[in-house]
């Protein structure tokens, strides 16, 4: 049941409104002899409670992608439109502030997104109970595996009701155990909040178990490459037989990209 | 215990993956064995840390009364240790010592704090503009490398010999430690630390009170250390040169003594002043271990 085509446009962006708009994004850093493009001529089109990867080589450019839609860098050229959704985002590392408890830092972003005292207490048992967290309130980010404390960053940026979710190799650094429970959590909450999710990673087979879309980006100038529509079933597996043709598919097209940029 | 507790939590995550609900519990049962420690197993665990400077203090005593028997200098220039200790005693039960360690410690704790505020504004200011930290930045630093002893002559100049001239020189001793630990604690903050703020919509006196001061904390309270360390050599100095009349405090009776010719009397002022300044410094230590312990720092030692 996998399409693969080279370019796919995407049949079905005029069913649903758009969630992330990218809209021809170039990003320049430095200046003078420093100069170099991050990302040239960027355009793409995410839809309501869409999950994209985003899949590359270090260097790419895919976590600047990232960091301009998150609004923590600016585009060069271009525009990126997000329709006035809320933007949460996690990191590889889990960013935690260590000075702050598990509870104490679900509740400043609770704060920060101006959630009343009264309600935030509850608001915490509810994320944390989704995370499948209860009872690690008082927790300090160093007590916690890593798997937990990724997890207590999610029920963070969930706790600012963001409908896009940027997440930058969030699991990264996570045994291949953890990791994979971590995916069933991501699908399971994206699809219980109807979320929309750009997930950024450099492993094919996490892409081609995730992704409702693949996207392969190509480094210098970072550029989008090839998008892969993946319609598997879900839930899915990290192990399945059908995962593992779309992650075998993915890594020739990243072999071919490499092959025309050595031609070129 | 820590490596247990490691162990505990990974169990605990693995049970959450598969939907166990209560997952935490193996640990907060080892939280409530903790509690039911004795108080002979709490000897027992600071004993390690209590013996090294007990010994210390009993070796240093010794070394000194051994010199005072090799008869090098006679007893009325280098007294023992048991004399020095009787006249600590005597000067327990003096109201004039207690007037004067009242009058220096109001002029110590006054000064800190106004060297503390000073410090931080200046040194929020500093870490926050660029265009002062290029004019003042290095100055601060440089200011920290004077004696403050060299700023007496010109104090007393400025201000007599009032208790303005001493606040001045213990602000122009402790403020710039301070300052420095501001800056460099704001300069240090993880820049992963601001662009998860960023993301989580901390802008401006949000991001400061909630991000940058807990993240600059650690260094801060450093600073904070240093600077009383200076403050209390400033005083020290400065009772030492600007005396004021009707006004006793302990540089006052460390002179008084020295006129006198009193060994006894100087050495048990000197240990006063030693021990304020090690007190003092305990207090800090522990309120950074404290801090540090509560982010997961320090608790590892090769």
């Amino acid at each position: 049941m996998t399409i693969l085509s080279e370019p796919v446009i995407d049949a079905r962006a005029d069913a649903a409104e758009s969630a992330v708009r990218l809209d021809g994004v170039s990003k320049v850093f430095g200046r003078g002899a420093s100069r170099t493009l991050a990302l040239r001529d960027v355009s793409l089109d995410v839809r309501e409670g869409e999950l994209v990867c985003i899949l590359g080589r270090s260097g790419c450019g895919k976590s600047t992608l990232l960091n301009l839609v998150a609004g923590l860098e600016q585009p060069t050229r271009g525009s990126i439109a997000l329709g006035g959704r809320a933007v949460g985002m996690m990191f590889q590392d889990a960013n935690l502030f260590p000075w702050l408890t598990v509870s104490g830092n679900i509740e400043l972003a609770l704060k920060l997104s101006g959630v009343p005292r009264a309600d935030r207490a509850a608001r915490i048992d509810e994320l944390l109970e989704l995370v499948r967290l209860p009872g690690a309130h008082d927790k300090r980010p160093h007590e916690l595996s890593g798997g937990m404390r990724q997890r207590v960053a999610l029920a963070r940026a969930l706790a600012q009701e963001c409908r896009v979710l940027l997440m930058d190799e969030p699991f990264g650094a996570l045994d291949a155990i953890t990791r994979d429970a971590m995916h069933d959590q991501t699908e399971r909450i994206w699809a219980e909040r109807g979320l929309t999710i750009l997930f950024v990673t450099h492993n094919v087979r996490e892409a081609a178990r995730l992704g409702d879309r693949v996207i392969v980006m190509a480094p210098d100038p970072g550029r989008i490459a090839s998008e892969t529509l993946v319609e598997l079933p879900r839930p899915r597996r990290m192990e399945d037989a059908s995962v593992a043709r779309v992650s075998g598919e993915l890594h020739d097209l990243l072999r071919e990209h490499e092959l025309e940029a050595h031609r070129g | 215990m820590a490596d247990h507790r490691v162990a505990d939590h990974r169990v605990a995550d693995h049970k959450v993956a598969h939907g166990a609900r209560n997952a935490l519990g193996p640990a907060s049962a080892l939280d409530s064995l903790d509690r039911r420690r004795s108080v002979g197993d709490v000897l027992a665990a600071r004993w390690p840390k209590v013996w090294p400077p007990l010994l210390a203090i009993v070796l240093a005593l010794l070394i000194w009364q051994l010199v005072v028997l090799s008869g090098w200098k006679p007893p009325y220039v280098l007294p023992g240790p048991a004399a020095v200790f009787g006249q600590l005693a005597e000067d327990f039960v003096d109201p004039r010592f207690w007037t004067a360690m009242g009058t220096t410690m109001v002029r110590a704790l006054l000064g800190y704090a106004v060297a503390a505020l000073i410090g931080t504004v200046l040194g929020l200011a500093v870490a926050r503009f660029s265009v002062l930290r290029a004019a003042i930045g290095s100055l601060i630093t440089g200011l920290q490398t004077m004696p403050s002893i060299a700023w007496f002559p010109f104090a007393i100049l400025l201000f007599g010999l009032t208790e303005q001239a001493i606040l001045f020189v213990i602000v122009l001793g402790a403020a710039p430690s301070i300052a420095n630990g501001v800056i460099s604690g704001v300069d240090d903050v993880p820049p992963s630390f601001l662009k998860t703020a960023h993301v989580l919509g901390a802008r401006g006196l949000s991001l400061l009170a909630h991000i940058v001061v807990p993240a600059a904390l650690p260094s801060y309270l450093a600073g904070l250390k240093q600077g009383w360390a200076f403050a209390w050599r400033s005083l020290m100095a400065g009772e030492l040169l600007v005396i004021i009349a009707e006004r006793p405090s302990l540089g006052v009776q460390l002179q008084f003594y020295r006129e006198f010719a009193d060994a006894t009397g100087l050495i048990a002022i000197m240990i006063v002043i030693l021990v304020i300044g090690v007190v003092v410094d305990g207090i800090f230590n522990r309120i950074m271990n404290d801090v540090r312990r509560r982010r997961g720092l320090g608790t590892v030692r090769l």
